[in-house]
C-alpha cells in the first residue's frame, strides 16, 4: 500500500505552487516527505540539485526550507515576539545578540501585521493571529522555500484574504512557496501553478485556469458541476 | 517614581546585597552549626539551580542527578587524595560530571517525557550499584578523603558561597541568552522548535552538561567538607529526589524559585531532620501535594499571586482592564505574572 506513487514535480523559483486533492489524496504525506518527517521508500527530494531526502527539520531550515503547521504550534508560554526571535536566532540568519534578533523578529511581525501584539502571550491571541504567527516564525528563518500546510484552514473570509495578500508579498520578497491547501478558492486565487493529487497519484498540473476547466479534476475533486461548494471535512 | 522600575532595581541589586551580606557574615563570629547550615544550603541550592536548567527551563524531568553529584564527589575525593589542590579537584569534578552527562544524555534524550524520566532512574541505580562494587574507591564501605593541614570551616563556607554565586550567574546567563530561549521553546513544543532550526537533541545535551558540571562541583565541595563519602549516600535515589524537589517547591523554571527551594530544603533537611527524624518526609509530601494541586509555579508563583492580590486590594477601584497597555497606564506596572508587558 503506497500513499504516494510516481508523483514527480518541480517547484520553480519565486512562484507559488499549490497542491490540492480530496481527503486522502496524499497531500499531507507529500508534505511530510519533503519536511523529513517521513522517509520515502523510493524517490528523492532535491533542493537546487542537492539531495535533501529525509533530512531533519533543523538541517532543512539551515538549507533554506521552512514550514508552517496545519494545526498551529505556537510556543504558548512565550510572547509573540519571543516566538519569532527563536527563529531569527536559529534560522539561516543565525543572529547571536538578543537585541538584534528582537529587531529582526519585529520586522517579520510587521510584515504579517502582528507587531502590535508583539508582547502578548502566544496563547492569548486569536487563531487567525496564531496562523499569521506561524508564517512570521517560518519567515524569520529567512527561507528560500516556504512550505505552507493549510494556512487558511479555519480562517474567516476577511482573514483568508489578508493571508493570501500576505503570500503575494512574501513571493515578491523573493521566497518560493509550496502551498498545500484544502480551500479551493484560496488556492485558485493565489497560485501560479497547481498540482492536483488523487489517490496518491498526480492527476493534473498546470495554471489555475487550466485546472479549473480540467474535466477529470472537476469530477475527482469537486464532484460534477458543483465547483467551490464542496463540503469541507 | 515609577513602581515597576523601582521593583526592577530592587530585583537586580538584591542578589548582590545578599551575596555581600553572606560574605561578611562570618566576621560576626557565628556558631559552627550556623556556618554548617549555610554551607549545606549553598551546596543544595547549587544543585537546585542546576537541575532547574534541565528540568525547569528545558522541561526534561530527570531523576538521575545523583549520578553527577556522586561522580563529582568521588572524582574530587580521588584527586585530593593524590595531592591536588581543592580548586583543581573541583574543576576535575566538573569535567568528569559533564563527561558523564553525555554518556547519560546520548541515549536518554532520544526518549520523551515520562520515558526519559524512567530511563534516568535506571541510569542512577546502575551507577550506584557499580560504585558499590568498585574496589578502588572502597566499594559500599566508602572512601575517606585525607587532606593535609587543619580543617577550616570558613574556607569550605566560602567555596560553597562562591559556587552558588557562580551557579546563579550561569543560570541567569543561560536563561537570558538565545540558548535559553531555545530551551524554553523545546519545553513547549519540540517539533515546532525543530521547525525553526533549533536542534533539540544538541540543546538538551549541552544544558545537561552545564547542569551536570555544576552538580558535580556541588558534590565535590560537599565531599571535601564531609571527608568521607559512600555510594549509599552520594548516589542514593533520595539524593536525586531531593535535587528535583527543591526547584519544584520553589518555583520551576525561575532562578529565584530554585534558590528559594534550595534554602527551604537546606534548612528543613538540617534542622527538622535532627529534631523530628521522620516528620520531614511527611512535610515534603504535604508540601508537594499542595504545590501540585494549588500552585504549580511553586512558592514564587504563590508570592506573585499574593503580591497581585495585595496590589489589587490597595488599588481596589482600578480594575484590571485585561489590556496590557491600559494596565501599564493605570497601574504603572511593567509585568504580570513575571511576564513583561
Amino acid at each position: 500500500m503506497a500513499a504516494l506513487k510516481d508523483v514527480s514535480f518541480d517547484i520553480p523559483e519565486r512562484q507559488i505552487c499549490g497542491f490540492i486533492g480530496p481527503n486522502g489524496a496524499g497531500k499531507t504525506t507529500l508534505f511530510s516527505l519533503i519536511t523529513g518527517a517521513v522517509r520515502p521508500s523510493a524517490g528523492k527530494v532535491h533542493l537546487r540539485g542537492k539531495d535533501i531526502t529525509g533530512m531533519n527539520a533543523a538541517s532543512l531550515v539551515k538549507r533554506g526550507v521552512a514550514r508552517t503547521h496545519q494545526v498551529v504550534r505556537p510556543f504558548k508560554a512565550m510572547t509573540v515576539v519571543e516566538n519569532v526571535q527563536v527563529a531569527v536566532h536559529y534560522g539561516r540568519r543565525a543572529v547571536t545578540r538578543t537585541s538584534a534578533a528582537r529587531e529582526h523578529a519585529m520586522e517579520s511581525l510587521k510584515l504579517v501585521g502582528l507587531d502590535r501584539k508583539a508582547n502578548s502571550l502566544a496563547s492569548a491571541i486569536s487563531l487567525g493571529e496564531q496562523k499569521r504567527l506561524e508564517v512570521a516564525r517560518a519567515l524569520a528563518t529567512a527561507p528560500e522555500l516556504l512550505l505552507l500546510d493549510e494556512i487558511c484552514g479555519g480562517l474567516t473570509g476577511a482573514e483568508t484574504r489578508a493571508m493570501l495578500e500576505l503570500l503575494h508579498r512574501i513571493r515578491e520578497g523573493g521566497t518560493t512557496i509550496m502551498y498545500v491547501e484544502h480551500d479551493m478558492k484560496a488556492i485558485m486565487s493565489v497560485c501560479d501553478r497547481i498540482t492536483v493529487l488523487n489517490f496518491g497519484q498526480k492527476l493534473a498540473e498546470g495554471k489555475p485556469e487550466d485546472i479549473q476547466n480540467d474535466q477529470s479534476v472537476i469530477e475527482a475533486y469537486l464532484g460534477k458541476s458543483s465547483f467551490g461548494s464542496e463540503k469541507r471535512a | 517614581m515609577n513602581l515597576s522600575s523601582a521593583a526592577g532595581r530592587v530585583k537586580s541589586t538584591l542578589p548582590w546585597l545578599l551575596l555581600i551580606a553572606l560574605a561578611v557574615w562570618p566576621s560576626t563570629n557565628p556558631s559552627p552549626n550556623a556556618v554548617r547550615l549555610l554551607f549545606i544550603t549553598a551546596v543544595w541550592t547549587t544543585t537546585s539551580l542546576a537541575w532547574n536548567l534541565v528540568g525547569g527551563l528545558a522541561g526534561q524531568v530527570s531523576f538521575g542527578f545523583a549520578v553527577f553529584y556522586g561522580l563529582g564527589s568521588y572524582a574530587a575525593a580521588v584527586m585530593i587524595n593524590s595531592g591536588r589542590s581543592p580548586l583543581f579537584a573541583f574543576a576535575g569534578a566538573a569535567a568528569i560530571a559533564a563527561l558523564a552527562s553525555f554518556f547519560v544524555g546520548l541515549p536518554t534524550f532520544r526518549l520523551r517525557g515520562p520515558y526519559f524520566a524512567i530511563a534516568t532512574i535506571g541510569v542512577g541505580e546502575a551507577v550506584r550499584v557499580v560504585m558499590n562494587n568498585l574496589d578502588s574507591t572502597g566499594g559500599a564501605s566508602g572512601y575517606r578523603i585525607m587532606e593535609k593541614g587543619a580543617f577550616r570551616q570558613i574556607e569550605h563556607y566560602y567555596y560553597a558561597l562562591g559556587l552558588v554565586a557562580l551557579a546563579v550567574v550561569i543560570a541567569s546567563i543561560v536563561k537570558n541568552s538565545k540558548f535559553g530561549l531555545a530551551l524554553r521553546a523545546i519545553k513547549q513544543d519540540q517539533e515546532a522548535a525543530a521547525a525553526v532550526g533549533v536542534n533539540p537533541y544538541f540543546c538538551k545535551l549541552w544544558v545537561h552538561a552545564i547542569a551536570a558540571a555544576l552538580t558535580g562541583v556541588a558534590g565535590a565541595v560537599h565531599a571535601r567538607y564531609a571527608a568521607f563519602i559512600y555510594p549509599g549516600s552520594e548516589f542514593a535515589f533520595q539524593t536525586s529526589i531531593s535535587i528535583l524537589l527543591m526547584p519544584v517547591i520553589g518555583g520551576i523554571g525561575t532562578i529565584w524559585g530554585a534558590v528559594l527551594g534550595g534554602v527551604i530544603f537546606g534548612i528543613v533537611e538540617e534542622e527538622f531532620v535532627v529534631r523530628f527524624p521522620n516528620i520531614h518526609l511527611l512535610l515534603y509530601g504535604a508540601l508537594l501535594m499542595l504545590i501540585i494541586l494549588f500552585e504549580p509555579d511553586g512558592l514564587v508563583g504563590l508570592m506573585r499571586r499574593t503580591m497581585r492580590l495585595l496590589k489589587r486590594w490597595f488599588w481596589s477601584k482600578r480594575e484590571d482592564s485585561g489590556s496590557p497597555d491600559a494596565d501599564k497606564v493605570l497601574w504603572g506596572r511593567g509585568s504580570v505574572e513575571g511576564r513583561k508587558l
